[in-house]
């Protein structure tokens, strides 16, 4: 289901007519249920490339397959819908709108899908106390900390039970003891549900926890070698 | 639905002091404009009901042919039969009293003295309910039984210097096209709230009429009503009352009649208009600026909720709703503020006024406020606040998720 399969993908930027090529011809084959991590120095793209598997933006050459689903081939409408359904978002700076109580926040994304409000504010806790905020289900973002926001952002990605959640930077953010603990919280949470999680970043922490470790150089996919559960279990 | 506009009502109260300073200028555009319209109707209302029962009536009934001719030879149409056409009429329940009219113009005057006039012939015993918006300056006015005497209006004693007692002669020419006068003696100075009218203004008994004009007729029978609302009700009545009779009539409404009515009612329902389009460019720039100010500071969040699979539609309604929450807020306090003044001029006896133009009375102003007037500025106010959140909230189901996710 939340296998990810990208091919001969390339994009550019267009600025003040001059053409940026960040991806050229990448490929990359992730199983369903992965954890893996794309790294590369800072504007490499990885951010490109992550919103690319999101349909936040479309590819300029090649094609990206979430599940069986071809992005190419959708059109505006269905790709809002593909989001919904398909992909979790994880971002930096956490993106909670903050005129809302964590459980509304989390509840959102199942509005877009027209399940009932009683329903959303169930599966809302729900996912909640997965991530650890049961205490916190009333508090508005800005009554939260930063780990407790990111933690917010996690449920809400997983409100949805998308087949893919897509975290930007989801450690940056935060002090490192609170990093780790969202990591090790995304690391369970795709052991437990088998969602494939892709997270851009440059913290040698993160990757260390990664399954797949994708470098993104010079506009390629690079795979490492595949890494063993119990090797990362071990190591952690 | 519900929960967009729950989200657009906690997103309009966060900037607070931006959307009440919006709120607040649809809440004084709303008000002004609620008590302009109420201040409109009022003084309207007032002129209207002078006019009607000062001098018009609600309606006017002649023989047919009358109008056209009533220039050239008035005397060639007149109401022969008047007790049966009276009797028809006063059996209609909302009129409250039908009078007849014999009405000429002549010239006349007090020694050397002598001005037009514009003399009515009244049945003072039936013309009871007009003489209540005449005001008795001196003497009295006409009474039962009173058969060579007259009242004139104050603009017209004035100019001739008459007194009370002092004998009038008027001059005129009667159906046969002879002329002819009669003498009658002053016993009151009126106003009728027109100084156009007072200064033209006789009325003497009906019979004295005749004889001046040397006839048994009477050229208009006048009907007033209890109620001036109740002349669309009344109107077809009278029509089937009319055409029930052996003799042909024809009738005009007041408001045909009222030419300076309507020139002035046109007028300030011209100003209102003005009024109310510049109520609704104040109201749409004001929307419009908070509305893209929004859109700007919270193109993140737009960015975040489209990333989470909401549809461009559902940007364009979450703006529309917060424009929308804004006008709703706006007009309701306006509404309120609005009740709030027409109780204080209320509780203060009203605004005084000076006479409308060529009246001699000014008069207290009120705002009451009417339903119609109340919806006219609720509308206007949502329809602005709602057009000028349209392009902000297409600009936000427009941003680039990417570039508007960058955005802190
Ligand atoms: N909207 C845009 N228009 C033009 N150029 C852009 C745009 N977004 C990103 N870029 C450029 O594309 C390159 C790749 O950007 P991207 O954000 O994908 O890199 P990144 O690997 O995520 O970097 P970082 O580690 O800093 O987040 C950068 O050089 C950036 O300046
Ligand atoms: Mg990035």
């Amino acid at each position: 289901m939340g296998n990810i399969s990208i091919r001969e993908l390339s994009y550019a930027y267009q600025t003040d007519g001059n053409t940026l090529p960040i991806l050229r011809a990448a490929s990359l084959e992730l199983p369903s249920g992965a954890f893996a991590t794309v790294s590369g120095p800072s504007g490499s793209g990885k951010s490109t490339l992550l919103n690319l598997i999101g349909a936040l933006d479309r590819p300029q050459h090649g094609n990206i397959k979430v599940g069986v689903v071809e992005l190419g081939e959708l059109s505006d409408w269905q790709l809002a819908g593909f989001r919904s359904r398909m992909i979790g978002f994880v971002f930096q700076s956490f993106h909670l709108l903050p005129v809302l109580s964590a459980t509304e926040n989390v509840a959102w994304p199942l509005y877009f899908q027209g399940i009932k409000r009683s329903k959303r504010m169930e599966i809302a806790r729900e996912k909640l106390e997965l991530v650890g905020l049961k205490g916190h289900l009333n508090k508005v973002p800005g009554k939260l900390s930063g780990g407790q926001r990111q933690r917010v952002a996690i449920a809400r990605a997983l409100a949805t039970e998308p087949s893919v959640v897509l975290a930007d930077e989801p450690t940056a953010n935060l002090d490192r003891k609170t990093a780790e603990e969202i990591v090790v919280l995304m690391r369970s949470l795709n052991e437990n549900a088998g969602v494939t999680f892709l997270m851009a970043t440059h913290d040698p922490m993160v990757v260390a926890h990664a399954l797949q470790r994708i470098e993104l150089v010079d506009g390629k996919l690079i795979e490492q070698k595949q890494i063993q559960r119990q090797e990362v279990l071990a190591h952690a | 639905m519900l929960d967009l506009f729950y989200l657009a009502t906690l997103n309009t109260l966060r900037n607070t002091r931006r959307s009440l300073i919006t709120i607040l200028s649809i809440a004084v555009g709303c008000t002004a404009l609620i008590s302009f319209g109420a201040f409109i109707n009022f003084s309207f209302e007032g002129l209207r009901e002078t006019t009607i029962r000062t001098q018009l009536g609600h309606m006017q009934i002649y023989a047919k042919g009358y109008w056209e001719k009533r220039i050239v030879d008035p005397g060639s149409a007149k109401i022969e039969n008047l007790s049966t056409l009276q009797k028809a009429l006063e059996n209609i329940p909302e009129i409250s009293s039908v009078t007849q009219r014999l009405t000429f113009s002549g010239i006349g005057g007090i020694g050397n003295a002598t001005v037009n006039m514009s003399v009515i012939g009244v049945d003072p015993e039936r013309d009871e309910e007009f003489v209540d918006f005449e005001i008795v300056e001196e003497g009295r006015n006409l009474l039962i039984g009173d058969s060579d005497v007259g009242v004139i209006g104050r603009e017209l004693a004035h100019g001739l210097g008459a007194k009370i007692g002092d004998w009038v002669t008027v001059m005129t020419t009667s159906v046969d096209g002879i002329i002819n006068a009669v003498d009658f003696q002053i016993v009151g100075i009126v106003r009728t709230g027109s100084t156009e009218y007072d200064s033209v203004f006789v009325k003497i008994p009906i019979q004295l009429a005749q004889s001046a004009l040397e006839t048994d007729g009477v050229d208009r029978v006048i009907v007033l009503l209890e109620k001036t609302e109740t002349l669309p009700i009344v109107r077809p009545k009278i029509e089937a009352a009319l055409a029930n009779m052996p003799e042909q009539y024809e009738f005009k409404q007041w408001d045909e009649l009222a030419g300076f009515y309507e020139a002035v009612y046109s007028l300030y329902t011209g100003f209102f208009r003005i009024f109310a389009v510049i109520v609704s460019i104040v109201v749409m720039f004001s929307v419009a600026n908070t509305m893209s100010m929004a859109v700007f500071e919270r193109l993140g969040e737009i960015g975040a909720l489209r990333a989470i699979g909401a549809p461009r539609r559902t940007m364009v309604w979450m703006f529309l709703y917060e424009g929308i929450f804004i006008g709703l807020l706006g007009s309701g306090s306006g509404v309120a503020l609005a009740y709030g003044l027409s109780t204080l001029v209320d509780t203060f006896g009203g605004i005084p006024m000076p006479p409308p133009p060529s009246m001699s009375e000014g008069y207290q102003a009120y705002f009451p406020i009417t339903f119609e007037v109340l919806a006219s500025a609720v509308a206007l106010a949502m329809t602005a606040s709602l057009i000028s959140s349209i392009y902000p909230s297409w600009v936000a189901s427009r941003a680039n998720i990417i570039e508007a996710l960058q955005k802190k």
